[in-house]
């Protein structure tokens, strides 16, 4: 494998955290540099106005996930064309916490943010499996009872089978106890009734379509921007 | 007013216009060009092509072509002004109050004029409020929570600053409170686009109403829940509206949702003039049906009766405006002379 592939196979580990999708996908990597075991990753947003604090997010994964490269002494990332490029780019270089780097501009740091879009991005996947077993004829009552074990052995389409994997990588995420053994939970591990069902589906729905909605914007935008082309 | 294939005439308020001034001449840094280089953006990546402007003119346009575009080739019989600031941006800022007001006054009505302020211009700001209440009569002010303000990066509804302002807007009859969210609100780490704070005052003021400009997008899940829990909390389409061409499935979906969680009587058309001509939105709307799936799964409705409640009856309500005997004022006043309709 080239160099520029294990970049890039690391890259498409990096999401954006408001779409839950790959920044690779989103044409939000710009370009790529390699010298020696130097690489200089520069990416895009949508405007220059895309919240510091996501963009703060994709640049430090940027730059840890291209540093677990065995052959990578230095990763630097920039981030062009943003009203905090510069406070992002000197700031993930040296590794400071974000609100070192914006100083009397924030309350803390972005675990909090990290862990809401997490859970998110948790609804956002379910909604899109659960839609798909029921789709696939699979009951309410079967749903709720069904257990984790259950759910790897099952026979699902090769969508199926994709749709799974995504949504038990967030779950994984979440770090759910050992004693969890429901395979549709809440974002904090429990089981949910089957009277509870219908309204926790309506409620996770409109995450997934809030998600969606706005990754349709952000495609355009990008688009539009840097007059690339349309996607559809 | 837009006439359908019965030959039935829709009433239709556009709620969300600007007139704006984002010249080379009137922009203060590279924030100012950015800002408008971003809502052009917006035009040309959700606009069918023909409805692109030229940059230039989308930089600033006269009221010729704004009444021409939201009235002659609009369908539109009444609009309201939402005018930003950004004075950090502009020199004279961004929203062109004053001309918006001229021009309210040569069309009256036709127009309506909102106001802004910004809660931390302190006491000085609350006595130009009072001002400009007692010379326009207000009905609304839009407040933009991201604009910046020496190192403030924005405010929120609940800050108490803001509340002062609340509380002058109740006292003085100002109901209707636009709000639109935007980016880099301090602090920093938090979600600059949560929209707790709406449902905060919405709690505290139950006497003035809400509208939530571009359905609290992207957060179109916070908003749905807020507007559950708070019956003066209003969903403005602005911004959502282009999907209909772009993605009329997700329009649908977002309309299932809209209809599903707020009901029809608190969700109001506006078509973001000038970044996306009303004219063309509203014949898209006009046409436009639910697919059988998300009426089943929503059990919403968009019927004529609801077409219509969305594109004026709302905001009717909320301005107090009677349609109907709205209709015979501008029967025949200076704009429908000018274009030529009174004899229609």
């Amino acid at each position: 494998m080239s160099k520029k592939q294990d970049v890039m196979e690391k890259l498409d580990k990096v999401y954006d955290p408001e779409l839950d999708q790959p920044l690779t996908d989103l044409d939000f990597i710009d370009d790529i540099t390699i010298e020696g075991s130097d690489v200089e990753v520069k990416f895009r947003l949508p405007t220059y106005w895309c919240s510091p604090n996501f963009a703060y997010i994709m640049a430090e994964d940027i730059k840890e996930y291209v540093s677990e490269i065995d052959w990578v002494k230095e990763a630097r990332v920039t981030l062009d064309d943003h009203c905090a490029s510069d406070e992002i780019n000197h700031g993930v270089a040296q590794g400071k916490q974000f609100s070192q780097s914006f100083e009397g501009q924030t309350t803390g740091d972005l675990d909090e943010l990290r862990k809401t879009f997490r859970i998110k991005a948790f609804y956002s996947r379910q909604d899109r499996f659960v839609r798909h077993l029921l789709n696939k004829g699979f009951s309410k009552e079967e749903l709720v009872r069904l257990t984790l074990q259950e759910l790897e052995d099952i026979t699902l389409s090769e969508e199926g089978i994709h749709l799974r994997d995504k949504y038990l990588q967030k779950k994984k995420e979440l770090n759910h106890p050992g004693t969890c053994i429901n395979a549709i939970t809440d974002p904090e591990g429990n089981a949910i009734t089957i009277d509870d069902l219908s309204d926790y589906l309506l409620g996770i729905k409109t995450t997934r379509l809030s998600m969606e909605f706005n990754g349709h914007y952000c495609r355009g935008l990008l688009e539009a921007r840097y007059h690339l082309e349309k996607t559809n | 007013m837009y006439r359908t294939m019965d030959g039935e005439e829709i009433f239709i308020i556009d709620a969300h216009i600007a007139l704006w001034d984002a010249s080379k001449e009137n922009q203060l840094n590279v924030h100012g060009q950015q800002f408008i280089d971003c809502f052009y953006d917006y035009q040309t990546s959700l606009s069918p092509q023909e409805f692109w402007w030229d940059k230039e003119d989308f930089l600033k346009y006269s009221e010729d072509r704004l009444i021409k575009d939201v009235f002659h080739k609009g369908y539109a019989d009444m609009a309201i002004f939402q005018p930003v600031l950004l004075k950090e941006f502009y020199k004279n800022g961004f929203g062109d109050i004053e001309n918006s007001q001229k021009l309210t006054q040569t069309y009256p009505n036709r127009l309506i004029c909102n106001d802004t302020f910004d809660p931390r211009h302190g006491k000085r700001g609350l006595e130009e409020l009072e001002k400009s209440n007692e010379r326009y009569s207000l009905k609304g002010v839009k407040l933009y929570t991201a604009d910046w303000y020496g190192d403030s990066k924005g405010y929120k509804l609940s800050d108490d600053s803001t509340y002062r302002y609340l509380e002058k807007c109740q006292e003085l009859g100002i109901k209707n409170i636009h709000i639109h969210k935007g980016p880099t609100i301090t602090p920093l780490n938090r979600d600059a686009f949560d929209v707790a704070d709406v449902d905060d005052a919405a709690t505290s003021f139950p006497e003035l109403n809400f509208i939530v400009e571009h359905l609290g997008l992207p957060r179109l899940e916070d908003f749905c829940w807020i507007a559950t829990q708070e019956k003066n909390v209003y969903g403005g389409l602005s911004v959502a509206m282009p999907f209909i061409y772009a993605r009329p499935r997700y329009f649908a979906e977002i309309m299932g949702e809209l209809l599903f969680w707020l009901d029809e009587d608190r969700i109001i058309f506006g078509s973001d003039y000038a970044i996306w001509e009303p004219g063309w939105l509203i014949e898209k709307f006009m046409e436009f049906e639910l697919p059988e799936d998300i009426k089943q799964e929503t059990g919403a409705e968009l019927n004529l009766d609801v077409k219509k409640k969305i594109l004026a009856g709302n905001a009717a309500r909320l301005y107090d405006i009677d349609i109907e005997a709205q209709k015979g004022k501008i029967n025949n006043d200076r704009l429908a002379q000018e274009m030529n309709l009174s004899s229609v």
